[in-house]
């Protein structure tokens, strides 16, 4: 129950006004990522994906830091969460090596 | 008791009402005993499949009372269910939901898990998925034939076979629904584990078996996530006409599939990335009981307390890098394969380190050969006959030839199968006396030893031969193949084997149920263990410690304290070297 | 502390400190999270797996899909800032403006699910479809249906993502409900079951009924066994899970939606 108070005090210190900063950023990089993709500013798709994925990360650490007030919390915490959650996600990638090679395969390539 | 009866009326009491307290109990205890029962039902299951295999092996046309003649599918049924049962909802559910529920909260001193109700939904969940596994015994077409793998596109396409309809689909529902269960309980062990260790109890005074459960509960919460999403998949691909895992212009059965453009690769990535921590899922509880119990029964501290935390939890890491290795035939990337090689022959570090420590544990101990004892020394035989095999398995030369043989069969079967049940036994010959309040028949528990493990050794170790013979895994009838015909007196020896185990099963039913009734009465420390759940009453009261919660002064293993009076010190004992004479310690007076 | 404690202030002291520093409910649902995180990503992780594996993706969104989409994404934005109102507004003991907060985040909520809903009638209603859906009566498709479906693996991982994330958006409406009202919101989801239930069956919106119906029975159970008033703690935990699902559309958005645009 103290912990209850405690981080009551801590976290929401910040007030209303930095969530609409917040909602704000987060609203932007929206209108950016559809600017970006509707007008192919990237006509590669593959730094297309680079440049949205990039800016999907900017906005999920706001979400995570300030909506989720994972910013408040203790640095055992950051790390034992983003650490296993990316890590994790990481070792997905080798899937894609299998993926490329697909299209490889019996091509001579 | 007395104690308890005072807050008889508070709300931390226990519940009354038949309902509230053996159905639907938030006690953790209850919940652990559910799982336990569920896990029995279901490796008697599983036990009865497997025996059904072993005879259409040797006899491939005998008639079976009800059933008639095994068929090939039929045998891939068999097959495919065996595995099911005994992976999820045995090795599963046994060692970790249901030993761990029981004894996690009280080895760390806390009343009850951290989230009661979510406990109570994450068993009655499993026993959805339960309900739902059986259900495809019985649907038109009989279970599914994909094995336990799953692999698609088998289990992709409907007209694979009989069994790949209904029954495929009730067999991936019920995994999703399993999957589910296990996340709820993870979570709940690690929040417990995380917040509800008493006064004193610092993480490096949890107990072994606390340290496997924890690690655990972490491995079940990253990986059956995945495996979630590819049954969703799955499930979506023979449903909804998507195609994630069918390739193009596959022809099934003389016609050709309309799926196109997926991948079967992509569910053997997916499966692995959750089938390899499983495998450590079901090991991992039965490493933390065979500590406990070595050094317990050695009167010793555990060799290298710290090294076997360590090891636990590079294992546990290590466990996520190495997927790979069931996938060197599958036309992978060899450059991952190469990468996938080396990190599985790194696991043998930590791995060895805890045989090792083993050991170095009993190693002029003053060792006393009870029955729970017996299966700890049983799971490090297991362990060890088993493991050798994997560094051979894990090189992609040795694994192109050895893969999809029965030497593969014989080197899980040892290390996963085997070994993790010996964990089960030993747990329940030591935590019988504490569940129930009285003693296991010894003679009995002895006889099921001995029977058991050679039993095993008999049926798994012949399979290294079978394998490198190349007998093929998961082929019905061999009798009839010319090039095979030299192995069938293995055959038939193993078949053998296979009856006498089975058999010695029922010596520990038998010995289970009658000591609940008629067992000898228990102390209230009858091995003289030091750790939390011997201090309380027999069996634990409701919230386990009556309305107090314990203080810790002491790591988990502090057996042959020089100048200790009992030559061991409580975890709960104030004094430095054990002074303190627990008065709970004699005989309970029958009522 | 943990529920199981809760009723022994006196004890609080009782245990080592919180590992991580937080109540347990709350890791709960960051542990919870995580493993939600692992399911999208796998998921994820397919599609763009297909998608490499496949030539000739079709990038058939038009104007007309990434409006709406950008609305739905505005809505669960929007719905966060609300919903981390009512979290301070919990947090101030102050329960009317909490309820009020936690309406508007549902509102949010329920127009994206709408939005959403709709969306997938029109894009099935155009062509673009799987081979288990209903007809759409009087429906035929167009040049946008035809090029999505020329890869059949296009419409099968936007509904399985799609479909996996409008599921939890439904839920978190359930539960955000059930915050709010306590056990007045069973009858609440009892009306929207039936009602969702009379709508023709090809209709996206009546498959809503199957969730809601299994939510009632799992929300039932819990309510019957553990009858309580829910917090400040329980609404941040809450709104921990709304906005997880907030951040998972920040993926689902660019990767399904913006990655398969065509210009008009
Ligand atoms: C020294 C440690 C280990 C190594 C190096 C190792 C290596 C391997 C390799 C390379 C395979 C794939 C063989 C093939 O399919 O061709 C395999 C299969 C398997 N291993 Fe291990 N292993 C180790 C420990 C374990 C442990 C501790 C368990 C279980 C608790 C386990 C359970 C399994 C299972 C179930 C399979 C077969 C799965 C299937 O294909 O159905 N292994 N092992
Ligand atoms: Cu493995």
């Amino acid at each position: 129950m103290e912990m209850t108070e405690r981080h009551q005090h801590g976290e929401h210190a910040e007030g209303k006004a930095t969530y609409f900063y917040v909602w704000g950023a987060l609203i932007v990089l929206t209108v950016v990522e559809i600017y970006l993709a509707y007008n192919r500013v990237f006509p590669n798709p593959l730094h297309m994906l680079e440049v949205l994925l990039a800016l999907s990360v900017v906005k999920s650490v706001l979400i995570i830091g300030w909506f989720m007030h994972l910013k408040g919390e203790t640095i055992v915490m950051k790390w034992v969460l983003m650490g296993s959650l990316v890590m994790c996600l990481l070792l997905m990638f080798v899937f894609f090596v299998d993926a490329e090679r697909i299209l490889k395969l019996g091509t001579g390539r | 008791m007395a104690e308890h009866n005072e807050h008889a009326g508070h709300e931390h009491g226990a519940p009354t009402g038949f309902i509230r307290k053996y159905i639907f109990s938030l006690d953790h205890k209850v919940i652990g005993l559910q799982y336990y029962f569920l896990a029995l039902a279901s490796v008697f299951i599983g036990m009865l499949l497997s025996l059904l295999m072993r005879i259409h092996l040797i006899w491939p046309t005998a008639h079976i009372p009800l059933m008639g003649e095994i068929k090939p599918e039929m045998y891939l049924t068999l097959l495919t269910m065996h595995g099911t049962f005994m992976v999820f909802f045995v090795l599963t559910t046994a060692p970790q939901s249901g030993f761990g529920n029981y004894f996690l909260p009280i080895q760390i001193g806390a009343p009850d898990m951290a989230f009661p109700v979510l406990n109570m939904l994450s068993f009655w969940t499993t026993f959805v998925a339960f309900l739902v596994m059986i259900a495809a015994f019985f649907v038109e077409g009989g279970a599914p034939l994909h094995g336990w793998t799953g692999y698609a596109p088998l289990s992709a396409i409907p007209s694979a076979g009989p069994g790949e309809t209904l029954g495929a689909d009730l067999w991936i529902i019920s995994i999703a629904i399993f999957c589910i269960a296990s996340l709820m309980g993870a979570l709940n062990f690690i929040t417990t584990i995380l917040d509800l260790r008493c006064k004193g109890m610092s993480l490096m005074r949890m107990p072994l078996t606390c340290w496997a459960w924890f690690i655990t509960a972490i491995l079940g919460l990253l990986a059956f996530g995945v495996l979630l999403s590819a049954g969703i998949l799955l499930l979506a691909d023979r449903n909804l006409g998507t195609s994630f895992f069918v390739p193009g212009g596959l022809v099934v059965n003389g016609t050709q599939i309309q799926h196109k453009g997926g991948s079967p690769l992509l569910w053997q990535h997916l499966f692995w990335f959750f089938g390899h921590p499983e495998v450590y899922i079901a090991i991992l509880p039965g490493m933390g009981v065979a500590s406990q119990l070595l050094s317990t029964f050695s009167r010793k501290p555990i060799f290298g307390y710290k090294a076997m935390v360590y090891a636990i939890v590079g294992i546990g890491v290590l466990g996520f890098f190495v997927w790979g290795h069931h996938m060197f035939m599958s036309g992978m990337s060899p450059y991952s394969a190469f990468a996938f090689s080396l990190m599985t022959m790194a696991i043998g570090v930590p791995s060895a380190i805890k045989t090792f420590n083993w050991l170095g544990t009993i190693w002029r101990g003053r060792v006393q050969f009870d029955s729970p004892m017996l299966f700890a020394v049983g799971f490090v035989s297991l362990f060890v006959s088993g493991g050798l095999s994997g560094p051979f398995l894990a090189q992609p030369l040795l694994d192109i030839y050895l893969h999809d043989t029965f030497f593969v069969v014989a080197h899980f079967h040892l290390i996963m199968g085997v070994a993790a049940i010996f964990g089960i036994f030993a747990a329940t010959y030591y935590w019988f006396p504490k569940m129930f309040g009285r003693m296991m028949n010894e003679p009995m528990a002895q006889a099921h030893f001995w029977l058991t493990l050679i039993g095993t050794y008999a049926i798994f170790m012949p399979m290294h031969y079978e394998g490198m013979a190349a007998r093929p895994r998961r082929y019905s009838q061999l009798t009839e193949v010319a090039w095979l015909q030299h192995l069938m007196p293995v055959e038939k020896f193993v078949t053998y084997a296979a009856f006498i185990t089975i058999a010695a099963q029922f010596i520990f039913v038998f010995n289970l149920f009658w000591s609940m009734f008629k067992g000898q009465r228990a102390t209230d420390n009858p091995w003289h263990s030091t750790t939390l759940e011997w201090t309380t009453a027999t069996p634990p009261v409701h919230d386990n410690f009556g309305c107090k919660t314990p203080v810790v002064y002491h790591g988990p293993y502090e057996y042959s304290v020089p100048g200790a009076p009992n030559d061991y010190v409580m975890q709960t004992d104030p004094t430095p070297h054990g002074g303190h004479v627990p008065k709970e310690d004699k005989p309970l007076e029958a009522e | 502390m943990a529920d199981a404690v809760v009723h022994h202030p006196s004890e609080a002291g009782a245990f080592e400190p919180p590992f991580l520093g937080a109540y347990s409910k709350k890791i709960g649902m960051w542990l919870f999270l995580l493993s939600d995180s692992l399911t999208f990503g796998a998921l994820l992780f397919a599609y763009s797996y297909g998608r490499i594996a496949t030539t000739n993706w079709p990038t058939p969104f038009g104007q007309h899909s990434i409006i709406n989409a950008s609305v739905m994404t505005a809505c669960l934005l929007s719905s966060s800032v609300t919903m981390v109102l009512a979290v301070l507004a919990a947090g101030r003991h102050d329960r009317p403006w909490a309820r009020n907060w936690l309406i508007a985040t549902m509102i949010f909520g329920t127009a994206f699910i709408v939005l959403h809903a709709w969306e997938w009638n029109g894009l099935r209603a155009e062509g673009m479809t799987l081979s288990i859906f209903p007809a759409i009566p009087h429906a035929e498709a167009t040049e946008m249906g035809k090029q999505a479906s020329a890869v059949p693996q296009f419409a099968g991982t936007f509904f399985a993502l799609t479909g996996m994330h409008m599921l939890h958006v439904t839920i978190g409406v359930i539960y955000l409900g059930v915050l709010a009202f306590g056990r007045k919101w069973l009858p609440v989801m009892a009306l929207a079951a039936i009602g969702t239930f009379f709508i023709p069956a090809w209709s996206t919106f009546h498959w809503l009924t199957y969730p809601i119906i299994g939510a009632i029975v799992v929300i039932g159970i819990i309510l019957w066994l553990k009858p309580k008033q829910y917090d400040a703690p329980d609404i941040e935990v809450g709104g921990l899970y709304w906005h997880f699902v907030d951040l998972v559309w920040m993926f689902i958005f660019p990767l399904v939606y913006l990655m398969s645009t065509r210009i008009t």
